[in-house]
């Protein structure tokens, strides 16, 4: 097997050398860069994005390749994708991109735009939710401190594998009929709360109180429920995981006090995971109605890929409100696993969850598109916010947050990379203004799945982890080495640039002992 | 039956009427057209006096219709409304004569309730405005560890909030259950969100703050309350490890 | 149905390569036809789900796809096979092989040769979310020599 890059086709958008393309970006400030219009063809707003000096690096090294003869894979580097996000029809403020920013479909991952409810022009677009529909971060606490799970921390890792449906093919272990999956699908985590998979003060930790209340399965196609019922309750692959993590650092004790975190060494548990094959297979038929819609209306778009329907027409709320059921199996499919863990740690500690204080911390999407209200330029809008690799950062006294983080301002949580650290971050009123309340999601990916297999070796990795005392099970151990931390941009950098930029401030630090992933 | 308006209308059976009767509803109606309502010509009324024929009901149905009454289905009802519509009729006719009255009246009628209800509660022959009662507000007001307000019936109103809430007996009994747990919180060091202009003005605006936090705490806390309450009848939490293979 | 040959179980030789991109995987399959392009494509993302090795051919599975031009046709087959995969009957395949490409109407029949899927036996690779239409390319006779295939799948 070989690997080549020829034959492949380039995008349109405007062939520049790189010189010139540098003179339509401009930095701001040390932790922030403006795309000017101009960039790319018809941008109706400016492009802004988040970098530090090393991720500056990485991003302008993605457009360098991108304008060298020839190109590169035929996909735009994402400061062009977000440029032509700025092109989309009813686009206000303007197109950002956060500090873990990378080419992906249509927007690019990292990337957030809101549109204009009021205008009828205005777009939604299924690329600028990502295929993995309300991917997630989910933070359980504990009242066990590293001394208690070192000593079983093995037999630990060992159970949550044991209670967790993890990889590709595998199915959930909790018992589901279609007329099940229809009322999940409408309930989100209500159906959970129902059946008794969670406690009620779940719920009020969750983004829109785990449900989305305009979900309409009747909207949603029989292909995307067939392969949505085996998969309730798994994990996923990728770069989905359980972690057992420890409280590695706190920097606001006040706000991690509000979250029940007192002290370094606490036990957390955190699980990144999503809407499975049922969210991919909407945001599919997604795309392939709005195709259709988009020559019926005119729609014109830089990039083919950039898929979308104006938000009132019959395509637009068919997604809409499919996507919002798709968003409520996201917190279900969370919820499954987060009985789960609870019952893994339960059986292990031989307690039950409730005295171990197992509750949710919080529970964020970073892959979604939500209605809300915005002040733009002095007047407040309603405004459809896309937030694609970007998690919702509101500031303190926001209505939408919770009233136990009335004061803090809500968590953030952003997931590390195989054997990396994570983070908890709170939303600023700065964010609310410059980011429209978005902020980073995660690490990003730096390498591409194919170089990482070639310049890694996954027993290599495998031992890192050992060496730095991690215990890891995972269903593809060949796979570990594209989702080493070695391909991801550096967790750490992407984070102290929100911080350091006011969009997000930085609260918890947590670092993994334990890693369960697919 | 409609004893006031037939009162207010002078009609003289007004204490005798049943409108279940058809005779006197009939003469009723007659009436209410003669004298009140005058909807038709002298000439006009001839089938609607005539009580006794058999078609009297399609009449009177399309008389209703006629003065636009906008009930259609019960008599009584209908019957109800020609009265009110009589009333107002009346009172259009000479409305400065019983706008006076109604004024008039309404005074000398408190006037004279006053002396005339004697108490048997002595809170209400308090004389909340004394130095006496100013003074006994003040005094609970300190053992209750209340701030004083320049309005004594504030400062009262706060003590009683005190005393219905934490001092009343199931919480006298069992005082954890009123007393506030958490942690404290650096709210005067916390943002605000806004900035009135005014040092003094900012704390007070974060104090209500924390107060709106604490009702807002209240209800989720009731509403975790109820979702346990329907989870103890609904939830039945199973898995099942044949339907798919974990942990190889 | 009509009857399968041996030449049905026979396996074929491996036409195809994963390519670079940053957050997902290229697959670039050629043949000595189209049809056989498209049958490496789908093969070749079998391939990163599963290793094929393990894979039996004990199930026969027919599935029929539709589009308004080549490069939809191809994204709907390809859409098949991953549903087949992903819901009943689970099937991972080892083979495929196109019955029927009807070009001027844009469909084909084709049979995919393999087994249910089976944590234990099967060995979990990357999960394929969806195919796109990222970058996608479709090259024929005459104007190249060796019909060749290259569809994005989203990991």
């Amino acid at each position: 097997m070989y690997v080549s890059t020829k034959g492949v086709k380039k995008k349109k958008m405007v062939v520049r050398q790189y010189q010139e393309e540098l003179k339509y970006l401009e930095k701001i400030n040390n932790y922030c860069w403006r795309i000017k219009k101009g960039f790319q063809p018809n941008m109706n707003v400016e492009g802004i994005f988040y970098v530090n000096n090393t991720l500056e690096k990485l991003m302008l090294e993605e457009l360098r390749n991108a304008c060298k003869p020839g190109g590169i894979g035929g996909f735009l580097p994402g400061v062009k994708q977000i440029a032509n996000v700025a092109a989309l029809p009813g686009i206000v403020g303007k197109s950002v991109g956060l500090p873990d920013v990378h080419s992906g479909y249509g927007f690019a991952i990292g990337n957030m735009a809101a549109f204009d409810m009021n205008n009828p022009k205005s777009i939604v677009s299924p690329g600028g939710v990502g295929f993995d529909i309300n991917c997630g971060v989910r933070l359980l606490r504990t009242n066990l401190f590293e001394k208690d799970v070192a000593p079983v921390k093995e037999q630990l890792a060992q159970s949550m594998f044991d209670h967790i449906p993890v990889g590709v093919g595998s199915k959930g272990i909790i018992p589901m009929t279609a007329r099940d999956l229809e009322e999940a699908l409408e309930m989100g985590m209500d159906w959970s709360l129902r059946e008794g998979y969670v406690w009620a003060e779940d719920k009020e930790h969750c983004e829109e109180y785990g449900r989305m209340l305009n979900a309409d399965p009747s909207k949603v196609s029989m292909r995307a429920k067939k392969r949505g019922l085996p998969q309730l309750g798994t994990l996923g692959a990728g770069n989905h995981y359980a972690e057992i993590q420890i409280v590695d650092e706190i920097y606001n004790k006040w706000a991690a006090s509000k979250m029940g975190i007192e002290e370094k060494g606490q036990v957390c548990v955190m699980i990144h995971s999503g809407s499975r094959g049922f969210g991919h297979q909407v945001a599919t038929d997604a795309l392939v109605q709005m195709e259709k819609a988009m020559k019926r209306d005119n729609i014109e778009t830089n990039d083919r890929q950039l898929a979308c329907a104006h938000i009132n027409s019959r395509e637009g709320q068919d997604y809409l409100k499919s996507m919002a059921a798709a968003a409520n199996f996201a917190w279900v499919n969370r919820s499954s696993m987060t009985f789960l863990s609870r019952q893994a740690f339960a059986k292990q500690f031989h307690m039950s969850p409730d005295d171990l204080d197992m509750h949710v911390i919080y529970d964020v999407s970073h892959n979604i598109a939500k209605i809300e209200e915005h002040i733009v330029d002095g007047k407040q809008k309603t405004l459809l916010v896309h937030r694609k690799g970007s998690t919702r950062a509101f500031p303190p006294h926001h209505p939408l947050i919770p009233v136990d983080y009335q004061l803090t301002g809500q968590p953030v949580l952003i997931g590390g990379t195989m054997g990396t650290c994570s983070y908890v971050l709170t939303g600023t009123e700065q964010g609310m203004q410059e980011t429209f309340g978005s902020t980073c999601h995660g690490a990003g990916r730096a390498l591409s799945r194919a170089k990482s297999r070639r310049n890694l070796d996954y027993k290599e990795v495998l031992d890192k982890l050992e060496e730095l005392g991690i215990s890891i099970r995972v269903a593809s151990p060949k796979l570990v080495m594209e989702e080493a931390p070695e391909s991801y941009k550096n967790v750490t950098d992407v984070v102290n640039t929100c911080h350091a930029a006011g969009i997000s401030h930085k609260c918890i630090k947590l670092r993994p002992i334990a890693v369960i992933k697919g | 039956m409609f004893e006031r308006k037939l009162k207010a209308l002078d009609y003289i059976d007004w204490d005798k009427v049943n409108g279940n009767d058809v005779q006197h509803f009939r003469k009723l109606v007659t009436w209410l057209e003669d004298q009140k309502i005058r909807h038709y010509r002298i000439e006009d009324r001839k089938e609607l006096r005539d009580i006794n024929s058999e078609n009297w009901p399609q009449t009177f149905a399309k008389y209703c219709s006629d003065v636009a009454c906008p009930i259609t289905t019960c008599p009584l009802d209908q019957l109800e409304w020609l009265l009110g519509f009589a009333i107002r009729l009346e009172f259009e006719d000479d409305h400065k004569n019983y706008q006076q009255a109604t004024g008039n009246k309404a005074k000398n009628k408190q006037e004279a309730a006053v002396p005339c209800v004697k108490s048997s509660n002595p809170l209400d022959n308090l004389d909340f405005e004394s130095n006496d009662f100013k003074n006994g507000v003040n005094v609970i007001a300190k053992i209750l560890q209340v701030p004083q307000h320049p309005n004594h019936l504030i400062t009262l109103e706060a003590c009683s909030k005190i005393v219905c809430k934490r001092l009343n007996p199931s919480a006298l009994e069992n005082p954890n259950s009123v007393i506030v747990k958490g942690k404290a919180f650096p709210i005067l060091e916390a943002d605000l969100g806004f900035d009135m202009g005014d040092k003094v003005l900012n704390t007070a605006a974060k104090i209500l703050r924390l107060l709106y936090i604490h009702d807002i705490r209240d209800l989720q806390t009731k509403i975790n309350e109820a979702i346990v309450s329907v989870q103890n009848i609904t939830a039945n939490p199973k898995t099942d490890t044949k339907l798919g293979k974990v942990g190889i | 149905m009509e009857e399968l040959t041996d030449e049905d179980f026979a396996i074929p030789p491996v036409k195809y390569e994963y390519l670079d991109h940053t957050a997902d995987v290229q697959l670039h399959a050629w043949g000595d036809s189209l049809e056989e392009a498209f049958e490496q494509c789908a093969i070749a993302m079998f391939g990163y789900m599963t290793d094929l090795e393990r894979v039996d051919m004990l199930q026969v599975h027919e599935i029929e796809a539709e589009g308004h031009d080549l490069q939809s046709l191809l994204f709907h087959f390809l859409d098949e096979l991953l549903f087949m995969f992903c819901a009943e009957p689970f099937i991972v395949a080892r083979k495929v092989k196109i019955k029927e490409f009807d070009r001027e109407n844009y469909r084909i029949k084709a049979i995919a040769v393999g087994e249910e899927f089976s944590i234990g036996k099967h060995s979990q690779g990357a999960e394929v979310k969806a195919i796109t239409y990222s970058a996608m390319q479709i090259l024929d006779k005459p104007e190249v020599d060796r019909p060749e295939v290259f569809v994005i799948v989203d990991i």
